[in-house]
């Protein structure tokens, strides 16, 4: 279902009918996508389609229980691991919501996060000075005052700040999937180019990013090779990047539409398949 | 989570302080009476006014009740039971570490301790005391160019009577309450600080207590004195080895600060807490007292209360000179069946005193935690200030913490506000740290230290990373 | 349920010792100052109240409230319907042996039993009082049907210049979204003692407000004592108590939560002037069951004088993990740059200060019910300040 843009590039991550839910609530209900390296994917949708979900479920939420299907991340099955795991191989969620963490050093997490992934690796682990010196340097991405380093993680940052500090980490992190949940949300136009800036400057031939968001505006300043639009749990339509803007004109009332139309020719789903522990 | 873990988990690392050193110790025979007491300062070579002090006390004692207004629960002692005197076999103290058993070194070095010269800490000074007695204090000469004393409370009893006779029960009175009454009849050893009119003392002092024998109850004295604009740093650790009995820890600890002096008294106590079914550990019952006698004084005290399987203490401040200020930075955390009654109680007595409370509880397993602290500013603390802030952590839905400040106030121009929380550690911010590539049980340990951040950063360089460390231990497979 | 008097209004008259007959009437000694509950209030400052009841029937079973005007959808009920529910919410808070209890009990206390159905608007309850010297009790249960709402103020006062003791002991069944709000407004003068109980059950969805105010009196105890028995209701309370002279205010207040989702918010305040001394003890349980309660205390307390004294002690006691629980403690006298603005406005010191207090009254007087109003509470509590 989704677009193949670069056939002969690795696949990184490959989503097969994925079903999961929330206290029971089915919320996922098969959503299929393939992302390969060099690309950049976005997801779209209105509130409540799942898309926020869905990266949840990447990266191991455990709130959300997967009900069905696979998640292969680089052929491996990513849904056997834990959250800490999966960030350590490659796999970054950059929240819609950081939360506060009051007292811990927001330089101490970011050292203990990197040397985390650094491990993982096979590379050398930074000591607090090495580490100062990677920091300062990742800090221009996201233009960032170092004053920050030295607060408790995301404690009191405004939205755009918090943002910021996301991107930093995707920085430090090196992630090969990075996956963007509503980054833009809350962001004014200077604090999006700069947060969007960060996200172009990462991005290179040799890993992906999945953009989930609900507005065009980030898509003029990070353009996609794919869109998707997510409905009741699933992608409804993939396409290019036109299929943002033609969303940006129309709207998403044709949703409802495809929607209903899927309803009528599908069949009643047989029971839920047997739940399948998140690890 | 792979281990679909709640937080309630992590708190169960085996003690690792659990060995028992195997040495020949003199004990007397088990049991209290007024010969005991008499026997004790025969041992120990004591003069008239120690014996009528440890008499008074003793028979004071006879007249009391065990307290049981503290919301813990424990089965009745039997005072008959305990071994009130315990001292490894060693005729005198040595003068050089080389005559020191090597048994004794080496279990100050399994603690973490060296006292041997090439290896002890450089700008630590450390008295140890094993069981009953103290057995080495290093750096003493360099101290003493200084004025500095700093010896083990017998030593001081035989060379500096003067002080030890003028300034011991002045601050905890023998009578107080019931085990400083038993503390008074029976103590054995303990440290003895004393720093001259002006003299900023040159390194950390420390004391590190090590009960080894299983039927010995541990009653050790402290008793530390900064004249005039002096200054001094003090830090107490303490283990004990595994047993299955409760072992009781009974100390008094007094402090006395003249005008413009300060002590920083710091405590890390990891006594044994007992198994997991609250079998074993030791009964931590300890009154400390710092009276700021002298005006501009300062007193403060940080504790990091890990150990015990019942901790009993409130260190206190009694704010007598005028500007005088007092501290109280707390850390305690109870696991598995610990019980914990900790805080501290600030006497407002002279104009301008000023004190602060912060302290930070952490409640996991099938542990009680409960916050007891006193406020008090009396008629003539004119423009006596008090913050206080107590916030509780739960680590899974089996633990309790309770906070009692009481406050009570009888001068208008005085301020005092509390502020209390509980929170939890949350599934959001797990997750966030995890999803950093942080390891669940690392995740847990940095938010918990995060939570204490204000305290530790009150214990002196050295021993805040140690701190750290230990809760990390503590809470090792709490939460998993 | 109720006992019957254990004296006779005749024997009281004979001149025994107060705090005997107190004893007697009660069937148990009055509390000591070596219990924790009574440490700061010693009851012994009953003594001065003289053997005798005040109600107006002199210790006789005489009903003051025959005369009563029920709003529509309260209903009065009597005999065994009535008794079928007395003493649930006092057994249920954990207070039906206590001490000012029993002693409403053994006092003969006139008793009023309302159910309230819909939306039965406001009540103001009656407390009257005799010429007389003595005891006189109230005993009230009010029981809200789900989904009821009544907003009730009692102003328990004492006869002018008479030494007597009021005996208010109110229970509450508020049923499933069922709202309360009360406002009990204490004024009384030296002579002159309260001792109020009120005990309420909430059940799920139930919003409890209530307002105890109390100023004047010789010696004041409020008891609010509160259980969530499924969680998930709101309570919120306020007290507010004003001392000079030699005078004492208590209130020990009590929330327990035996469900989830339960709410507690609670403002104490008080003010302190002359030799006058002011408890406030408040306790709130929160055991394993009842996750996510979300509850704050705050205690409040304005010393004017140095010959006053307050005794403050929060009791929080937390077993579950999920909950939010704050609760914060506050005692200093009036903010010297208030104080200074104002005059600086060219406003006396007395007149600032007055405004001041005013002002931290108000907070909590203006959450009384709206029949509070003409009493004027704050001119009550404060004079023309």
């Amino acid at each position: 279902m989704s677009a193949v843009i670069r056939p002969d590039a690795p696949v990184l991550l490959e989503i097969r009918d994925l079903h999961a839910s929330v206290e029971n609530q089915p919320i996922l209900k098969g959503v299929n996508l393939t992302i390969r390296a060099g690309e950049i994917h976005a997801v779209m949708g209105r509130n409540g389609s799942g898309k926020s979900t869905l990266s949840k479920v990447l990266a191991g939420h455990p709130a959300y229980t997967v009900t069905g299907g696979s998640v292969l991340y680089r052929g491996e099955n990513l849904l056997d691991l834990d959250p800490e795991q999966r960030s350590r191989i490659g796999l970054f969620l950059g929240f819609q919501y950081p939360v506060e963490i009051p007292g811990v050093s927001n330089l101490e997490f970011l050292r203990v996060a990197t040397n985390a992934r650094r491990k993982e690796r096979g590379d050398e682990e930074l000591d607090t000075f090495a580490f100062e010196d990677v920091v300062r340097e990742r800090l221009s991405v996201v233009q960032m005052d170092p004053a920050f380093l030295d607060r408790s993680v995301n404690e009191g940052f405004s939205g755009g700040e918090k943002k910021r500090n996301e991107i930093l980490q995707m920085a430090l992190l090196e992630p090969v999937v990075a996956i963007l949940d509503e980054t833009d949300s809350g962001l004014d136009i200077d604090a999006l180019r700069i947060v969007a800036g960060g996200v172009n400057q990462l991005s290179s031939p040799d890993n992906s990013t999945l953009l989930i968001t609900h507005y065009q505006r980030l898509l003029d300043l990070i353009t996609p090779d794919a869109v998707h639009v997510m409905a009741a749990g699933r992608i409804l339509r993939s396409g290019g990047k036109d299929l943002a803007l033609e969303l940006e004109r129309s709207g998403y009332e044709w949703v409802d539409a495809e929607l209903a139309r899927l309803d009528g020719e599908a069949a009643p789903q047989p029971a839920a398949p047997q739940p399948l522990e998140v690890a | 989570m792979s281990s679909t873990a709640t937080v309630g988990d992590l708190v169960s690392q085996t003690y690792k302080y659990g060995f028992v050193t195997d040495i020949a110790t003199d004990k007397i025979a088990k049991g209290l009476s007024e010969e005991v007491v008499r026997l004790i300062s025969s041992m120990k070579q004591e003069p008239a006014f120690l014996l009528d002090f440890r008499l008074r006390a003793y028979r004071q004692w006879l007249q009391m009740e065990e307290p049981d207004w503290a919301t813990l629960g424990y089965p009745p002692i039997d005072y008959q039971e305990i071994i009130y005197y315990a001292a490894p076999k060693q005729q005198e103290k040595k003068t050089s570490l080389d005559e020191v058993d090597p048994k004794l070194l080496e279990t100050f070095e399994k603690l973490g301790i060296p006292l041997s010269e090439q290896k002890r800490l450089s700008n630590v000074a450390v008295d140890a005391v094993f069981d009953s007695v103290s057995i080495a204090t290093t750096f003493r000469e360099q101290l003493a160019e200084h004025g500095v004393i700093f010896c083990s409370i017998s030593e001081a009893v035989k060379d500096h009577p003067d002080l030890v006779e003028r300034y011991l029960g002045t601050v905890v009175p023998t009578n107080d309450n019931y085990f400083a009454a038993l503390n008074s009849a029976v103590f054995s050893d303990g440290s003895f600080v004393y720093i001259p009119k002006g003299v900023e003392c040159p390194m950390e002092l420390s004391t590190y207590f090590r009960i080894n024998s299983g039927d010995t109850g541990q009653f050790e004295r402290t008793l530390i004195i900064a004249e005039e604009a002096s200054t001094v740093s003090y830090l107490e650790g303490c283990t004990a080895p595994m047993f299955d009995t409760n072992q009781l820890h009974a100390a008094v600890v007094e402090l006395v600060a003249l005008d413009d002096a300060s002590i920083k008294y710091s405590t890390v106590q990891n006594w044994y807490a007992g198994d997991e079914n609250g079998v074993g550990g030791i009964y931590n019952f300890v009154t400390k007292r710092g009276q700021c006698r002298g005006d501009r004084s300062r007193i403060s005290w940080t504790q990091v209360e890990t150990g015990s399987a019942i901790t009993w203490k409130y260190p206190s401040c009694v704010l007598q000179g005028a500007d005088s200020v007092g501290e109280f930075y707390s850390v305690a955390l109870t696991n598995n069946r610990q019980q914990a009654d900790t805080g501290t109680k600030m006497v407002h007595v002279g104009p301008r005193t000023r004190s602060t409370i912060v302290s930070k509880g952490i409640s996991a397993g099938h542990s009680a935690n409960s916050y007891r602290g006193l406020v008090q500013i009396g008629p003539k603390a004119v423009g006596a200030r008090n913050y206080s802030q107590c916030d509780s952590m739960l680590i899974g839905d089996q633990a309790a913490a309770n906070t009692y400040p009481y406050i009570r106030c009888q001068q208008p121009q005085a301020s005092i506000e509390h502020e209390a929380s509980t929170c939890r550690i949350s599934e959001d911010q797990l997750f966030y740290l995890q999803s950093r590539g942080i390891g669940f049980e690392e995740a847990v340990s940095m938010m918990v230290s995060g939570f204490c951040r204000d305290v530790f950063n009150q214990l002196p360089m050295e021993f805040a990373a140690e701190a750290d460390k230990l809760l990390a231990l503590k809470l090792e497979g709490s939460v998993g | 349920m109720l006992a019957a008097p254990a004296v006779t209004a005749a024997a009281a008259g004979s001149g025994a010792p107060a705090l005997a007959w107190l004893a007697e009437l009660a069937g148990a000694p009055l509390p000591t100052r070596r219990e924790e509950d009574w440490r700061f209030t010693d009851l012994a400052a009953l003594a001065a109240i003289p053997a005798g009841f005040a109600s107006p029937a002199a210790g006789q079973p005489v009903d003051p409230w025959s005369g009563l005007n029920l709003p529509a959808g309260v209903t009065r009920l009597t005999g065994p319907a009535a008794e079928a529910q007395l003493g649930t919410a006092l057994a249920a808070s954990g207070c039906d042996q206590h001490w000012p209890v029993r002693l409403n009990g053994g006092a003969c206390p006139a008793l009023l039993v309302l159910k309230v159905e819909g939306d039965a608007g406001s009540l103001e309850l009656p407390l009257p009082v005799s010429a007389a010297e003595g005891v006189v009790a109230w005993r009230l249960l009010l029981v809200l049907e789900p989904g009821a709402r009544l907003e009730l103020l009692q102003v328990p006062a004492p006869a002018p210049g008479q030494r007597q003791l009021l005996s208010l002991v109110s229970e509450v069944v508020l049923g499933a979204g069922a709202r309360l709000q009360l406002g009990c407004l204490a004024q009384g003068h030296t002579h002159a003692a309260l001792l109020h109980h009120l005990a309420v059950r909430q059940a799920s969805g139930s919003e409890l407000q209530a307002t105890l105010v109390s100023s004047g009196w010789g010696l004041a105890r409020h008891e609010p004592r509160v259980v969530q028995e499924q969680g998930a209701a709101r309570t919120r309370l306020l007290g507010l108590q004003r001392v000079d002279g030699r005078q004492l205010a208590d209130t020990h207040s009590f929330v327990r939560f035996d469900g989830p989702d339960g709410e507690l918010d609670q403002l104490h305040k008080a003010v302190a002037d002359g030799s006058g001394r002011s408890v406030f003890n408040g306790a709130v349980q929160v055991p394993r069951l009842a996750q996510r309660t979300n509850a704050a205390q705050l205690s409040r307390t304005l010393l004017l004088s140095d010959r006053a004294r307050i005794d403050t002690k929060p009791q929080l006691e937390i077993v579950a993990d999920d909950v939010k629980c704050a609760h914060g403690a506050t005692v200093s006298q009036l903010q010297s740059e208030e104080l200074f603005y104002l005059r600086s406005r060219g406003i006396d010191a007395a007149t600032a200060a007055g405004l001041l207090q005013r002002a931290f009254c108000h907070e909590v007087l203006r959450e009384l019910p709206a029949a509070a109003h003409r009493h004027d509470p704050l001119t009550a509590l404060l004079g023309a300040a």
